[in-house]
């Protein structure tokens, strides 16, 4: 069952998605989330130190927000599907008889 | 080389297909920004529609491919290729109203992956299809995807949810929903990149078996990349309201924070894993997004029978477009595998079968209006959730 797995299975890639899914799904719904926190604490802050406090949180959960969407914005334009390969003499040059399909 | 009637056919059959694709997946992008009240249906759609024709032009140096390693590329490219890219586009879009009219969210890709093997099991035989590969590279990453994006979301809306506590559930629901239309939007951004692009793969299959363009310097013709995209922007733009009521209100009653999680996780899983080489079905993401987002809110509720649907669904996408594939192929046969006739034929059938499902539909249509939440109350929200309205106003 292991070996049936490990054959079907790409390992490699998978983890590398689950780790940048957490980074950018979960990981940005958080920092979203202390964003907010930050913005309210400015906003209902009764001196100035507190009130840049929650500016300075909220600007650098911002900051990692915009990060993560030009990341993403990023991968979709570099995607493999998107870098040109070399010419080849036959339609494989679309149906190539091996590789990964592009869902 | 094919006839000149039938490449024509499969341009219609191709930009018919993209404009069903987009309203069967608009659903994906933008369910959860309609159900949480962040955008009016109209302005949500418009706004995907939009997203997803600029997406088709990037990154499109090359195509995306149809069947990639699964089917043996001579098949396609073959003799008969045009017949069989005809036979399996009616199957892909057939497969696809018919879901469509059961209200249920199923991958078009799937659809025409299967119409793809359906046609080439009958018209040739099964040995051409790569089974292995199909199974690493559809199957498995279907089966998993789902999993991956509902966990992501979970953790994501539990985090959310704990936030929310020191923000109050005014500021939160406000603040999230601008998050929301941000991730809403990337989702279809990536939809437009990685689905228009299938079809100008098949069209431009389709042109190289026609002898119209070269398979040794293969470009995607400009009329193809437009046509394509302005058909899956149109077919974004003309709603799919029905599923999107399945994705947005029957899974479980999505609120900002889950909605935003839902999208961040599924947008985060699908860039990543086309990053990685490792393609997933968008609809299957999402539709994992939307059902740990319900999970990972404590004491939200899941409809597990429409999970059940869509997991029935998913498991016969393949089947269904494969049979209907190759029932269409079959059909076109009867007059000859290369004859304009059979061609004709199926065209008609196609067309005829997607008026009847139209027409069907309009006996319990679902208009924008009906899904329009942009002026219901915190209050309401919460109580449509199931919290107490005492703890809902609080």
């Amino acid at each position: 069952m292991a070996i049936l797995a490990s054959e079907f299975i790409n390992w490699t890639a998978l983890w590398k998605i689950v780790v940048a899914a957490l980074l950018g799904g979960a990981g940005v719904v958080i920092v979203f989330g202390f964003l907010l926190v930050g913005v309210k604490i400015a906003n209902n802050a009764k001196d100035g130190g507190r009130e840049w406090a929650g500016y300075a949180l909220a600007g650098v959960c911002g900051a990692f927000c915009v990060a993560v969407v030009v990341v993403g914005i990023y991968a979709m334009v570099n995607k493999p599907s998107s870098k040109k390969p070399a010419p080849k003499k036959t339609a494989a040059a679309l149906i190539a008889p091996s590789g990964r399909s592009s869902l | 080389m094919g006839s000149e009637l039938v490449l024509i056919l499969v341009v219609i059959a191709g930009f018919s297909f993209d404009f069903t694709n987009g309203f069967h997946d608009t659903a994906n992008a933008m369910a959860t920004s309609i159900a949480t009240g962040a955008l009016k249906p109209k302005v949500a759609v418009i706004l995907s529609a939009c997203l997803n024709f600029a997406g088709a032009f990037i990154s499109i140096s090359v195509a995306a491919t149809i069947a990639k390693g699964i089917v043996n590329p001579d098949v396609l490219a073959g003799g008969s290729g045009l017949q069989l890219v005809l036979a399996a586009l009616i199957g892909a879009m057939t497969w696809n109203l018919i879901t469509w009219y059961f209200t249920i969210p199923s991958s078009s890709s799937h659809a025409l992956i299967g119409g793809v093997i359906g046609a080439t099991i009958v018209a040739t035989a099964s040995h051409e299809v790569n089974w292995h590969n199909l199974i690493q590279t559809v199957i498995i990453p279907a089966v998993l995807s789902p999993f991956i994006a509902g966990g992501v979301a979970a953790l994501g809306t539990y985090m959310a949810y704990r936030l929310i506590r020191r923000l109050g559930q005014r500021e939160a629901r406000t603040g999230y929903r601008y998050g929301q239309i941000c991730s809403a939007s990337l989702v279809s951004l990536a939809h437009g990149t990685n689905d228009a692009q299938k079809t100008m793969g098949v069209i431009s299959l389709a042109l190289i078996a026609h002898g119209d363009i070269s398979a040794a310097h293969f470009s995607v013709p400009l009329w193809v990349k437009l046509g394509c995209a302005l058909s899956i922007a149109l077919g974004t733009a003309s709603g799919g309201w029905r599923i999107i009521n399945t994705m947005g209100n029957r899974i479980t009653n999505v609120e900002s924070p889950q909605g935003f999680a839902a999208e961040s996780s599924s947008a985060a899983v699908i860039l990543a894993s086309s990053y990685y080489g490792y393609p997933l079905s968008t609809t299957q993401v999402v539709s994992g997004g939307v059902l740990g987002a319900g999970l990972g809110k404590v004491g939200s509720r899941v409809h597990w029978n429409v999970i059940g649907q869509m997991l029935s669904a998913w498991v016969l996408t393949m089947p269904g477009a494969g049979v209907l594939g190759g029932l269409a192929w079959a059909i076109a046969d009867l007059f000859g595998a290369h004859s304009n006739a059979g061609a004709i034929v199926i065209v008609a059938l196609a067309a005829a079968g997607a008026f009847g499902l139209w027409t069907l539909a309009q006996r319990n249509n679902i208009t924008p209006e009906d899904l329009d939440r942009t002026s219901v109350t915190p209050v309401e929200e919460a109580v449509m959730s199931g919290v107490p309205p005492a703890v809902a106003a609080a």
